[in-house]
C-alpha cells in the first residue's frame, strides 16, 4: 500500500453534476454555519457492513455508482452504468414534512449497446418524498423510483426501467469490499475533510436480462460498484480528471485516475489501487503511473468535445502495460436538462502484457472537464 | 250673404320643384240651397276648389269664407272644428269604412265630434236616403249606389251648410248615378245646404242650379239657371 | 337578368320606400340572430371549451389517481416504485384568492424538483424554474422557501414581486419566484413546489391528484386495471382529465337550456318575418296579379317573396354577427356567474367568432325567414291574374279560419299536457320542451278566435270610455285580423316567455326562501373569505373553529366539511355536519316525512347517509339504496337513510355524520362553521367575540338573515342572464310591434286622410293609433300571461324538474310579474309614437280624391 492518500474521480463528476443542477452549493454558500451540520470525512472512519453500504445522512454527498460489462449468449457485448446520488440540502428539524427537500437525489442510466453502435442514457432528479427516493438499511434498498438497487445478503439485484431499455440483474460479489484510500479516507485535496469515505466492491459476477426496444437478452459478465460518501470542497486547480476502473483476465483490478491541473500538470492527488486476485490492494501514487491518451479521439456533435478515447497505461511496479480502447466512441452523457456538464463514461476493452505474458480485461472509463473546464466554488 | 265665398282665391302647389298653379283667381260665390255643378278636364282644379272651399286647406292668396268665416284665419283645431259643424263631403269611390257597420259609418262625423245623439241622427239620415233598415249592415253587403247613399247620410249627419261632392257618380251606373243625383238636389233643397258637386256628366250638370266651369285653374264660365 | 329585375321592381324598391319599416324587420331579424349567436359563442367560451382549472399544467398524462379527500402520498412512492416505464406527478390542487384583484385563481402544487429534470414536459413547466443563466444556487433556495409562487404570464407580475394570497382563511404576502407563460391551455395559476404548497393548505399526507403518463395510449383499460390492483381499494384510477368530461357533461345540459331560451328570440322574429312578408303580399296583390296576367309562373312569385324574406334574413344575419359578439361578451360574464354558483369552477375560455358560427348565423336567419316566409309566400303564389282587374277589393285578406285554428289550438293543448308527462331523454327534458313549444303552437292558433272575441266583446265598452276612436282601433284590428293576431303572437310569446321565466324564478327563489327558514337554524355562520363556487371548499383552521366553540356565548359549533367528489361519473358534494349538534336544532325536512330527530338517530356513527333531491334524479336512488363511496384509501357502502330538500347547488349532495366521516378521513378541518349562541347570549356579542377569535384569519361571518341574504343575492345573479334573454325577446317583439303599426298607418293612409275629411283632429288620429297600440299590447298581455302561466307550469314541474330535480313550489310573483307587464304594455304605447306621428303627418288630400 502506498503512503500517498488516495482521492476519487468519481465524487468530482457527481458533485460537479449537482453543483450545475443548481442545487449542492447552497448549504456552504446560503447558510455557512449550515455547512457544519454535515459531518467531513477523517481518517481513522471504522468500517462496517453491511450499515456502509447504505445511507449516511450526516454526509452532504453520497453516491452509488454501478458499471459493468456483459455479453449476451450470443455474444452481443453491452455496458451499463446506473448511478444513484444523495445530495443533502438541508437540515432544518422545522422542515420535517414529507415533501420537504432535505436531499436530493439524482439517478443516472445508461446503457451501451457495444455491438449495435448505440448509446442510450437518461436521468431522473427527485427529493426522498413518500418513498419515491433513497436508501435504507432497514429496506436494504437504494432506489430513485423504479430504479434502484436491492440487496440480499451480499448479493445485489439492480434493476433499471426506462422507456427504451430496462436492465435486470444480479450482481455477486467475488471479492470483499475494497475501502479505498488510506487510514479509511481518500483525500482529493490538500486540507483536513477536504476527502471521502469510499468503499469499492471491485468484482461483481452479473448475470441477468436486459431489455432493449423489446428485445430480451439473457445476459453474463463482470459489474463495479463504488460508493463514496463526503462533505468537502475541492480544488480550484483541479479542472478536469480521467479514471479508469479495470478487471483484468487474471482476477485482478486496478483503479486509475488523474487530475488535470489548469497549468497542463497532473496533480499530486492523482492516485489508484491495485487489487489482486485474493483480494489485497495496493495504494498507487501518482509517481507510480502512467496514464496517457494514445491519440484516439471522439467529437461529440452534441457539445463539440473532443475525448480522448484511447489510453496506454503503464505500472513500472506491477511489470504492467496495458492499452485501452473502446468499442463504442460515443458514450457522452449530456445533462438532459441541459443544466449538469457533459461528461464520457463508457465500457472499454484492454490489452496488454504483464511480465512479458499478454493480458486482457474489461473496464469503465470516465473523462471529464472536456466541454469546458469544471467550475468549482 | 251667400254661405260659401271664394274671393280672388290663387292656390299654388309645389310638385316636381316646380310651382303649380291649381286655381288662378278665383271668385265664387254659393247661397244656401243652391245646387253647383262644377265642371271641367280632369286636373282643372275641381277637386282643389273642393278642398278649400271644405276648409281642408288654405289658399295662397285670396280668401275662402265659410259662413262667414275666413278660414286662413284659423289653426289646425279651429279649421277641424268648422269642418265637423259646416261642412259635409262626398266622394267618388264612397270612402266607407269597411270595418264599421252603415251605422258607424254615418255617425262617425258626430262621434268625431263627440256629439251625443248620434245613432237617432244616423236612423233619420238613412231614412232620409232611403235605406232605414240597413243600418247593421256592412259596406260590402251594399250595392254601389247604397253605398254611395250611405255616403251621402254620412255627409249630412250633421246638418252641413256645405256639401262637398267630388265625382259622386263616377263610380255608379248611370240609372244609379241618375237616383243619386236626384237625391242631392232633393237634399239641396230640403235642408238648405249649399251643394258643389264636382263632375264629368253633363246629365248631372244638367240638374245643377249652376255650372261653373274651369279650365287651367281659371273660371271659365258660370252659368246659372 | 329578367327574374331579377321583377325581383328588384316588385319587392326591392318598395321596401326601400320604407326605409324604417323595412330595418325595422331586418333589426328584429338582427337581434334573434345576435341573441342566438351570443348564447352560442358564449355558451362555447363559457361551458362548451370547458376544461377544468385544474387541468392547467397537467400536461399530456394519461391516467388519474384520485379520491374523495384526497389521495394517500404513499401512493405517489408506490407508483413511482412499479417495474413500469412511467412518468408520475402528484398535485396539490386547490384555490387561492389574489386580495388585489379579488381574482379566485387555481392554486397548483408541484414536485418542481422531478418536474423540472425528470420530464421538460408543457414548455410552460421548463420556465418554471427559470433558465441556465440564473444564479444556480437560487433555485432551490426558492423552491425550498414555502411562500414562493410561480405564476402565469396575464397576472402580470414579475419575479421578485411581492404577491398577497388568501389561502382558505389565511392572508399572506407571498413572493413571485417565476413566471410561466399561459395560454393555449393553461390558465393562470398560482403554481408553488409540492412541500409549500401543503403548508399553505395546511393539508398533508394527501394529495390531490396524481396523474400518470403511460408508455402507450394503446391498452388503456389494461393499464387501468394494472395499476388499481396496485393500489388501495378507494382509490380511482381514470383517464386524465374525466373530471373535466363529467363538468363537461353536467354543463351540458345547462348550455342546452340556454340555448332554447334563446330561441324564443328567434321564435319571435319568426313571427315578424310573417307579418313583414304577409304584408307585403297582400299590399301588392294587385301587382302580383298584373305580373301574373303578363306571364309570370307561380314559382316565380314564390321565388320572388321568398327571396325577399331571404334577403331579410341575409342581412339581418350580416347584422346580427356583430351584435351577437358584442353581446357574447356580456352574456359570457353573466353564464360565467351562473356555472360558478351552480356547477363548477371554471373561467370562461376566449369567445371565438369561428367560420361554423357565422354559418350558423346565417343558417338561423336565412332559414328561419325562408320558413316564416313559406305560408304568405305560397298565398302570393296563388294570386290568380283575375284578381289584377279586381277593384274596390279590401286592403287586407281575411282569410282566417277561426274556427278551424281554434280547433287546432285545443288539439296542440292536449298533446302538450301529453307531452309533459313524458320522461326525460338523455337526462335532457325533450319532451318538456316539446310541451312548450306546443303551448307556444296552440296558442298562435287560438289567438286570431281570441283577439277577434275580445275585440268583438270589448268594441262597445271601448267606445263608450276611450271613444270613438277606440272603436275604429278595435274595429281595424279586428278587421286585419291576420296581422294584428300575428302580431299579439309575436308579443304575446315574448311576454309568456318572461311570465313563465319570472314565475319559475319568482316560485324557485320563493321556495329557497322557505327552504332556508328550515335548514339554517344557527345564529352565525362562518366561511373562508373569498368568492364561493359549487365546488370549492376552502377551510377554516382547525385552531379557530376550537377557540370558537369555546368562547363564552357559545352553546355549540358545528363544524361541516366538504369534498369535491365524483359519483358513478358526475360530480357531486359530500359532506358532513356534527349531528348531535343538528339533532338539537335542526329542523329539516324530509322526504320520508319522518321527524328529522328519528332521521339524525339512523345516520348517527353509522355508514348512512342522507342524499339531496338533485342527486336522486341524477343517480335514480331511493331511500333504502346503497352508495359506494370511495373515502381516501377506503371503499365502503353507505345506506339512503333519506332524501332532504336542497336547493343550493344543481350537483347532488352526500350528507353524513361527522364521525363517520372523520373515521375514513382523519381530517378535523371544518370548511364551514354554524355558530349556536346560548340562551341569554347576545349574538352581536358573540360575533365581537369571534372577530377578536379570528383576528389575521380571513374569514366571513354572517348572521343568519346576512346568510340568507346572501344567498338570495347569489341566487339573483344567477338568474341574471335569463333577464336578460328575455330583455332582448321583448326587445324584438316591442320593435316588431313599432314596426307593424307603421306597415298598418301606411296602409290605412286613405282611412286616415277620410276621417280627416269627416272632421277628426290631428290628436284623434294620434289617438287612435296609440289606442290601437295598447290594444294590442293588451290583448298580447292577455294572451302572453295566460300562455305564461301554462308555460311556467311547463318550466316548473317538468323541464326544472327533469333538468335539475328541484322540487319548486308554485308561487306567483305578483309585483314583479304585474311590473314587467305594466313596462312591456307602456313600451308597445311607446312603439306607437312613431307611426302615429306619421299617421298625423299624412297629408288627407294626397290620399282621399281619387284622381
Amino acid at each position: 500500500m502506498s503512503r500517498r492518500r488516495g482521492a476519487a474521480g468519481r465524487s468530482l463528476v457527481c458533485a460537479i453534476g449537482l453543483l450545475s443542477l443548481a442545487f449542492s452549493g447552497l448549504p456552504q454558500d446560503a447558510n455557512h454555519g449550515a455547512a457544519s451540520a454535515f459531518e467531513t470525512a477523517l481518517p481513522g472512519y471504522r468500517y462496517e457492513f453491511p450499515r456502509d453500504y447504505f445511507n449516511h445522512q450526516g454526509y452532504q454527498t453520497e453516491w452509488w455508482y454501478y458499471t459493468g460489462n456483459v455479453t449476451a449468449k450470443d455474444g452481443h457485448r453491452f455496458g451499463f452504468e446506473l448511478t444513484f446520488f444523495r445530495q443533502g440540502v438541508e437540515r432544518d428539524p422545522a422542515k420535517d414534512k414529507t415533501w420537504d427537500v432535505q436531499d436530493i437525489y439524482l439517478a443516472h442510466l445508461a446503457l451501451s449497446d457495444l455491438d449495435g453502435g448505440k448509446f442510450y442514457h437518461t436521468e431522473r432528479l427527485n427529493r426522498r418524498g413518500p418513498g419515491i427516493a433513497g436508501a435504507s438499511q432497514s429496506l436494504q434498498r437504494v432506489w430513485n423510483g423504479n430504479w434502484k438497487v436491492q440487496w440480499s445478503g451480499d448479493d445485489e439485484q439492480l434493476q433499471a426501467i426506462d422507456a427504451q431499455f430496462a436492465l435486470l440483474l444480479n450482481l455477486h460479489p467475488e471479492k470483499p469490499p475494497v475501502i479505498q484510500g488510506e487510514n479509511g479516507v481518500s483525500q482529493k485535496a490538500a486540507g483536513d475533510g477536504h476527502a471521502s469515505h469510499y468503499i469499492s466492491l471491485t468484482r461483481l459476477a452479473t448475470t441477468g436480462e436486459l431489455n432493449l426496444h423489446g428485445k430480451k437478452y439473457e445476459v453474463t459478465g463482470l459489474a463495479w460498484m463504488d460508493h463514496e460518501f463526503f462533505t468537502t470542497q475541492l480544488d480550484a486547480a483541479q479542472f478536469g480528471w480521467d479514471w479508469l476502473s479495470i478487471q483484468l483476465a487474471d482476477h485482478t483490478e486496478l483503479m486509475l485516475y488523474h487530475f488535470r491541473r489548469k497549468d497542463g500538470a497532473i496533480d499530486p492527488f492523482s492516485a489508484g489501487t491495485y487489487i489482486d486476485a485474493q483480494g489485497r490492494t495496493t495504494h498507487l501514487r501518482s509517481t507510480d503511473f502512467t496514464l496517457q491518451p494514445s491519440g484516439e479521439t471522439w467529437r461529440s456533435p452534441e457539445t463539440a468535445a473532443v475525448y480522448p478515447v484511447a489510453w496506454q497505461i503503464s505500472i513500472p511496479q506491477l511489470a504492467l502495460t496495458l492499452e485501452a480502447n473502446t468499442p463504442l466512441p460515443s458514450q457522452e452523457l449530456t445533462g438532459q436538462s441541459k443544466l449538469a456538464p457533459s461528461y464520457w463514461e463508457g465500457a472499454i476493452t484492454l490489452a496488454g502484457q504483464r511480465g512479458g505474458k499478454q493480458i486482457s480485461g474489461v473496464g469503465y472509463l470516465e473523462l471529464t472537464g472536456y466541454d469546458h473546464p469544471v467550475q468549482l466554488p | 250673404m251667400s254661405i260659401l265665398s271664394l274671393q280672388s282665391v290663387t292656390k299654388e302647389y309645389v310638385g316636381d320643384g316646380q310651382p303649380v298653379r291649381a286655381l288662378d283667381g278665383v271668385t265664387l260665390e254659393v247661397n244656401a240651397g243652391e245646387f253647383v255643378a262644377l265642371v271641367g278636364r280632369s286636373g282643372c282644379g275641381k277637386s282643389t276648389l273642393l278642398n278649400l272651399a271644405g276648409a281642408m286647406d288654405f289658399p295662397t292668396s285670396g280668401a275662402v269664407l265659410l259662413d262667414g268665416v275666413a278660414t286662413s284665419t284659423l289653426d289646425d283645431a279651429r279649421l277641424t272644428v268648422l269642418r265637423r259643424e259646416k261642412v259635409g263631403f262626398i266622394f267618388q269611390s264612397f270612402q266607407l269604412l269597411h270595418t264599421l257597420t252603415v251605422f258607424e259609418n254615418v255617425e262617425l262625423p258626430l262621434l268625431l265630434a263627440g256629439k251625443s245623439g248620434a245613432r237617432a241622427a244616423a236612423e233619420n239620415r238613412l231614412a232620409t236616403v232611403e235605406l232605414t233598415g240597413l243600418g247593421d249592415r256592412l259596406p260590402h253587403q251594399l250595392s254601389g249606389g247604397q253605398m254611395q247613399r250611405v255616403a251621402i247620410a254620412r255627409a249630412l249627419i250633421h246638418s252641413p251648410a256645405v256639401l262637398l261632392a267630388d265625382e259622386p257618380t263616377g263610380n255608379l251606373d248611370s240609372t244609379t248615378s241618375a237616383v243619386i243625383l236626384q237625391l242631392l238636389q232633393r237634399l239641396t233643397r230640403e235642408k238648405n245646404t249649399a251643394t258643389i258637386m264636382a263632375t264629368h256628366s253633363l246629365e248631372a250638370a244638367a240638374l245643377a242650379d249652376a255650372v261653373v266651369r274651369l279650365r287651367d285653374g281659371k273660371v271659365e264660365e258660370i252659368i246659372r239657371r | 337578368m329578367p327574374r331579377f329585375l321583377l325581383f328588384y321592381r316588385l319587392l326591392v324598391r318598395p321596401l326601400l320606400r320604407e326605409p324604417l319599416r323595412t330595418a325595422l324587420t331586418v333589426l328584429a331579424i338582427a337581434l334573434g340572430v345576435a341573441v342566438v349567436l351570443a348564447i352560442e359563442l358564449a355558451g362555447g367560451a363559457a361551458t362548451g371549451s370547458f376544461r377544468s382549472s385544474m387541468e392547467t399544467l397537467a400536461g399530456d398524462n394519461d391516467l388519474e389517481v384520485v379520491a374523495a379527500g384526497g389521495v394517500p402520498e404513499s401512493v405517489v412512492g408506490t407508483l413511482d416504485q412499479l417495474p413500469f416505464p412511467l412518468r408520475v406527478v402528484p398535485r396539490m390542487e386547490d384555490y387561492a384568492v389574489v386580495t388585489e384583484s379579488k381574482q379566485t385563481l387555481p392554486l397548483i402544487g408541484l414536485d418542481l424538483l422531478a418536474e423540472g429534470a425528470a420530464y421538460t414536459g408543457p414548455q410552460a413547466l421548463a420556465t418554471l424554474r427559470g433558465n441556465k443563466n440564473d444564479d444556480p444556487q437560487k433555485g432551490l433556495r426558492d423552491l425550498a422557501d414555502p411562500l414562493s409562487v410561480y405564476v402565469g404570464a396575464s397576472l402580470k407580475r414579475k419575479v421578485g414581486d411581492p404577491l398577497p394570497l388568501l389561502i382558505n382563511d389565511q392572508l399572506k404576502t407571498y413572493t413571485v419566484r417565476g413566471v410561466y407563460p399561459d395560454g393555449g391551455g393553461n390558465e393562470s395559476a398560482i403554481v408553488m413546489d409540492l412541500a409549500a404548497a401543503q403548508r399553505a393548505l395546511n393539508r398533508f399526507a394527501r394529495v390531490d391528484r396524481v396523474l400518470i403518463k403511460l408508455p402507450g395510449r394503446e391498452q388503456l383499460p389494461q393499464w387501468q386495471a394494472r395499476l388499481r390492483a396496485a393500489l388501495p381499494a378507494g382509490l380511482e384510477v381514470r383517464p386524465q382529465g374525466t373530471g373535466t368530461t363529467e363538468n363537461r357533461r353536467m354543463l351540458q345540459a345547462f348550455r342546452w337550456n340556454l340555448r332554447l331560451l334563446s330561441y324564443i328570440s328567434l321564435v319571435v322574429g319568426a313571427f315578424l318575418i310573417y307579418n313583414t312578408i304577409s304584408v307585403s303580399v297582400v299590399r301588392r296583390r294587385g301587382e302580383i296579379g298584373i305580373v301574373r296576367a303578363l306571364g309570370a309562373s307561380r314559382a316565380s312569385v314564390l321565388a320572388a317573396f321568398i327571396g325577399e324574406a331571404a334577403t331579410f334574413g341575409f342581412i339581418g344575419a350580416l347584422l346580427g354577427l356583430p351584435f351577437g359578439r358584442v353581446m357574447a361578451s356580456g352574456a359570457v360574464k353573466l353564464m360565467a356567474i351562473t356555472v360558478e354558483a351552480l356547477y363548477v369552477s371554471s373561467r370562461p375560455g376566449s369567445i371565438a367568432l369561428s367560420l361554423s358560427s357565422v354559418v350558423l348565423a346565417f343558417a338561423i336567419g336565412v332559414g328561419v325567414s325562408i320558413i316564416s316566409a313559406y305560408a304568405p309566400a305560397r298565398e302570393a303564389a296563388q294570386v290568380s291574374p283575375v284578381e289584377a282587374m279586381a277593384r274596390g277589393r279590401r286592403e287586407y285578406d281575411v282569410r282566417v279560419h277561426k274556427g278551424r285554428d281554434l280547433l287546432i289550438a285545443v288539439l296542440l293543448a292536449v298533446a302538450a299536457e301529453v307531452a309533459s308527462y313524458a320522461p326525460p331523454v338523455a337526462g335532457k327534458p325533450l319532451f318538456g320542451y316539446l310541451a312548450a313549444f306546443l303551448l307556444i303552437a296552440s296558442s298562435a292558433f287560438a289567438i286570431p278566435a281570441f283577439v277577434d272575441g275580445v275585440s268583438r266583446i270589448s268594441a262597445g265598452a271601448l267606445q263608450r270610455t276611450l271613444g270613438v276612436e277606440a272603436l275604429l282601433a278595435s274595429r281595424s284590428l279586428r278587421a286585419s285580423l291576420r296581422r294584428t293576431s300575428v302580431l299579439v303572437g309575436a308579443l304575446s310569446t315574448a311576454i309568456a316567455m318572461m311570465t313563465s321565466v319570472g314565475i319559475m324564478v319568482g316560485s324557485f327563489r320563493q321556495t329557497v326562501l322557505l327552504w332556508m327558514g328550515d335548514q339554517l337554524p344557527a345564529d352565525l355562520y362562518l366561511r373562508p373569505a373569498g368568492d364561493p363556487a359549487a365546488d370549492r371548499h376552502p377551510t377554516i383552521s382547525p385552531d379557530l373553529a376550537a377557540a370558537i366553540a369555546h368562547l363564552p356565548g357559545v352553546a355549540a359549533i358545528d363544524r361541516l366539511r366538504a369534498y369535491e367528489i365524483t359519483y358513478d361519473g358526475l360530480p357531486a358534494t359530500l359532506a358532513s355536519s356534527d349531528l348531535q349538534i343538528l339533532r338539537a336544532y335542526k329542523n329539516s325536512d324530509f322526504f320520508s316525512g319522518r321527524p328529522t330527530e328519528q332521521v339524525l338517530h339512523d345516520l348517527r356513527g353509522a355508514n348512512a347517509v342522507v342524499v339531496s333531491e338533485p342527486f336522486t334524479y341524477k343517480h335514480h336512488v331511493r331511500i333504502g339504496d346503497r352508495l359506494q363511496l370511495s373515502l381516501g384509501e377506503t371503499q365502503a357502502s353507505f345506506r339512503i337513510v333519506d332524501i332532504y330538500y336542497d336547493y343550493s347547488s344543481e350537483r347532488g349532495n352526500i350528507i353524513m355524520d361527522r364521525n363517520t366521516m372523520l373515521k375514513y378521513l382523519p381530517d378535523e378541518t371544518p370548511s364551514n362553521l354554524a355558530v349556536y349562541v346560548a340562551p341569554g347570549a347576545s349574538v352581536d356579542a358573540v360575533r365581537a367575540e369571534i372577530v377578536q377569535a379570528a383576528a389575521g384569519r380571513r374569514i366571513l361571518i354572517f348572521s343568519n338573515r346576512n346568510l340568507r341574504g346572501e344567498a338570495i343575492r347569489i341566487f339573483d345573479r344567477t338568474f341574471a342572464i335569463t333577464y336578460a334573454l328575455e330583455a332582448v325577446a321583448i326587445v324584438v317583439a316591442v320593435m316588431g310591434v313599432a314596426g307593424a303599426l307603421l306597415a298598418l298607418v301606411i296602409d290605412r293612409r286613405r282611412e286616415l286622410g277620410l276621417l280627416r275629411f269627416l272632421g277628426s283632429s290631428k290628436q284623434q288620429i294620434r289617438k287612435l293609433i296609440l289606442v290601437e297600440a295598447a290594444l294590442l299590447g293588451l290583448l298580447a298581455n292577455v294572451a302572453g300571461v295566460l300562455l305564461g302561466f301554462a308555460m311556467s307550469l311547463v318550466l316548473i314541474f317538468v323541464i326544472n324538474k327533469q333538468s335539475f330535480g328541484w322540487t319548486i313550489r308554485f308561487h306567483w310573483p305578483v309585483a314583479i310579474s304585474l311590473g314587467a307587464l305594466t313596462g312591456v304594455y307602456l313600451a308597445t304605447v311607446v312603439a306607437g309614437l312613431y307611426p302615429a306621428q306619421v299617421a298625423v303627418r299624412l297629408n288627407p288630400l294626397e290620399v282621399v280624391h281619387d284622381e
